[in-house]
């Protein structure tokens, strides 16, 4: 599979452009940008009380556009009406920084706990609708995050999702860090998306100091990413077969993914990959030797991933359990912006790794999809096993060759502020930095599990409420880097 | 179906498990109070063929109130100080507390002063501490096999 390197983008890196915009014009100009077939990718509140600031980012290809405008008395327009993806954004920016949202009516809580149940439930009325509440402590080995479904008998007509339990600050905790010394708090929010949030770090970091990855820090860091990848699908097919009770499609799986692990500790000497990413620099080091030894591991790795897949793709009583559950059709997974796999089995074709040029995917990389686009459990189990194939590809090639360790070259421009998107096993994961004299001023990350969990809610409505752990694990959101 | 037998067949020889050790049970009940979610990845992975722990009669079990141990995750937040202290409260005597990887000991990143009311040991007795970030699922299984003998009681099932 070595194939030319895409061209698209004169840098290593993908483009970032900050844009002033005034108050009276931020409806406007956002407009503009959703009409020039921009998509959402996020938004954030930084500065004082005295010095309030409003950013929304809109990704274009490889490159992202920065929108910010500076915020009076806290208040400004709302853009929910425009792209519904904004609208956890603005919730959260109302909760944790005070910002109020013309014409965001109702503005329902998201992280603030304090409120009663009325001011961040949707008020859903009728004969027989009552709600059932659900954590947020549950019965299995699961994050914590409280649910609270409104229902007619067992048919789910709502949900209203409350996380944030394990909301423990970590963008503030990196405030005032220097640069390079954040990169753990943004690792630290998620265990299994660590090198992705890691990456997006380093990259959003290296913009703003001025370096540019060079080919070996590339592979290296494409490496760690498929590698989290891997185990992450087939982590996530397997918590799908448990989600209908196929006790030997989990455990299978379940091995798969131990042995995954396994191999990840003895490339990079953690089973998470923790460490393995850093600000300007690569320490991994693989010799032809062990390149060409776990070259071999993964081709009997992926030898057996296909033949258990197989079992289960064509066992007519798993499959039956699959289809036609937790529906997100393509207008909805488009409206609310999701990403990742599950915005690809709804038939949505982004994948950021298309748009990493501070990567290493071939020119010719494509996102995979689903046979049927149905948007339902099935297509999303489908996506992940057809994206296996195409990670165990991006390693094979990775590791045709040896990976010696590198430092990134100053010879970049530096950017004004610090953005990088990287494609987790979940989705597009956003990462945000300003700073002052190399100082972290402000430290954002928006995960392809924040994009999508108001997708996993309107995926569940409809359904049956004992159907929903397996629309849940379908979607395998985190909590931990929503919560952060 | 007959494939995928076989597979996990071949899986449990290599695994090449030492064989159990007595008869005894114990039920577990796991609160995550904040973690980075890579402790629960570990903490489900002890259920893999390759560890199986079930078959040293533990169990993960869906209520506190049928569990002997509380095993808690994360440097526990402010917003999940209520539910943990509730978990512990249903729980029937003889109880333990485990605190599973470094966030829950209270060292490592763990975020801002403000959002945490942990240490797990403020709030509750910790009887089995599990250090790592996370241990792998060998360290939780001895660590929890350990605590075995200590948490029987002559009353308990
Ligand atoms: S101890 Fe480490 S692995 Fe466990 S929750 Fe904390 S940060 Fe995550």
């Amino acid at each position: 599979m070595s194939r030319p390197r895409r061209l698209r983008a004169a840098e290593p890196r993908q483009g970032v452009a900050a844009i002033e915009v005034e108050g009276s014009r931020w409806r406007e100009s956002c407009r503009r940008e959703l009409g020039d077939g921009a998509r959402f990718c996020g938004a954030y509140a930084s500065g004082d009380r005295l010095a309030r600031r409003w950013s929304a980012l809109f990704a274009d290809g490889p490159s992202t556009r920065v929108l910010t405008t500076r915020v009076d008395r806290d208040q400004l327009p709302t853009i929910v009406d425009l792209v519904a993806a904004a609208q956890w954004d603005e919730r959260e920016a109302h909760d944790l920084h005070g910002l109020r949202f013309e014409g965001h009516e109702p503005l329902r809580a998201l992280v603030d706990h304090t409120v009663d149940t009325a001011a961040w439930t949707t008020p859903v009325e009728g004969r027989g609708v009552h709600q059932v509440a659900v954590g947020p402590v549950h019965a299995g080995v699961i994050e914590s995050g409280h649910f609270r479904f409104h229902v007619v008998g067992e048919r789910i007509l709502h949900l209203d999702t409350r996380l944030f339990y394990k909301h423990r600050g970590l963008e503030r905790a990196a405030e005032g860090r220097e640069l390079p010394d954040g990169l753990r708090f943004a690792q630290r929010a998620c265990g299994a998306c660590a090198v992705t949030n890691a990456v997006a770090y380093a990259q959003a970091c290296e913009s703003v100091l001025g370096l540019l990855p060079t080919r070996e820090l590339r592979r290296a860091r494409t490496l760690l990413l498929e590698l989290e990848r891997l185990y992450n699908h087939l982590n996530d097919i397997g918590a799908a077969c448990a989600g209908i009770g196929f006790a030997s499609g989990n455990m299978a799986f379940a091995a798969l993914k131990e042995r995954a692990m396994r191999l990840n500790k003895e490339l990079a000497g953690h089973r998470f990959l923790f460490g393995s990413a850093e600000v300007g620099a690569s320490r991994l080091v693989l010799a032809s030797q062990l390149a060409g030894r776990t070259r071999g591991q993964l081709r009997e790795l992926r030898q057996d991933a296909a033949q258990v897949w197989r079992e289960v793709r064509f066992s007519g009583s798993v499959q039956a359990r699959l289809g036609g559950v937790g529906v997100l059709d393509r207008d909805s997974a488009a409206r609310l912006g999701a990403v990742g796999p599950a915005a690809r089995a709804s038939g949505l074709e982004q994948d950021t790794r298309s748009d990493s040029p501070g990567l290493w995917y071939g020119s010719s990389f494509a996102a995979a999809g689903p046979e049927a686009r149905t948007g339902d459990v099935s297509a999303r189990l489908q996506v992940r096993a057809s994206e296996l194939e195409s990670t165990f590809e991006v390693l094979d090639d990775l590791l045709s060759a040896p990976i010696a360790a590198d430092i990134a070259s100053p010879s970049g421009p530096k950017a004004p502020i610090g953005v990088a998107r990287v494609e987790s096993p979940r989705g597009e994961t956003v990462c945000v930095l300003e700073h002052d004299l190399f100082r972290l001023r402000r430290l954002h990350l928006r995960t392809g599990s924040y994009a999508n969990w108001p997708a996993l809610a309107e995926a569940s409505a409809r359904n049956l409420l004992p159907d929903f752990p397996l629309i849940n694990k379908s979607f395998e959101l985190c909590y931990a880097c929503v919560d952060r | 179906m007959f494939v995928l037998l076989r597979h996990l067949q071949r899986v449990r020889r290599e695994a090449a498990l030492p064989p159990r050790r007595g008869a005894r049970s114990l039920a577990i009940r796991h609160v995550d109070a904040g973690s980075c979610n890579a402790c629960e990845h570990e903490l489900t992975a002890t259920a893999a063929p390759q560890y199986d722990l079930q078959r040293f009669g533990l169990d993960i079990v869906a209520s506190p109130r049928h569990a002997d141990v509380l095993l808690v995750t994360g440097p526990v937040t402010t917003r999940m100080e209520g539910a943990l202290l509730a978990a512990y409260e249903a729980m029937p005597e003889p109880r333990r507390v485990a605190a599973l990887g470094d966030c829950a000991l209270g060292c490592g990143v763990l975020g801002a002063a403000a959002e945490l009311a942990g240490p797990l040991d403020r709030l509750l007795p910790v009887d089995i501490r599990i250090p790592g970030c996370p241990p792998t699922p060998q360290e939780i299984a001895d660590a929890i096999l350990d605590a075995i003998p200590a948490s029987q009681s002559p009353g308990s099932p």
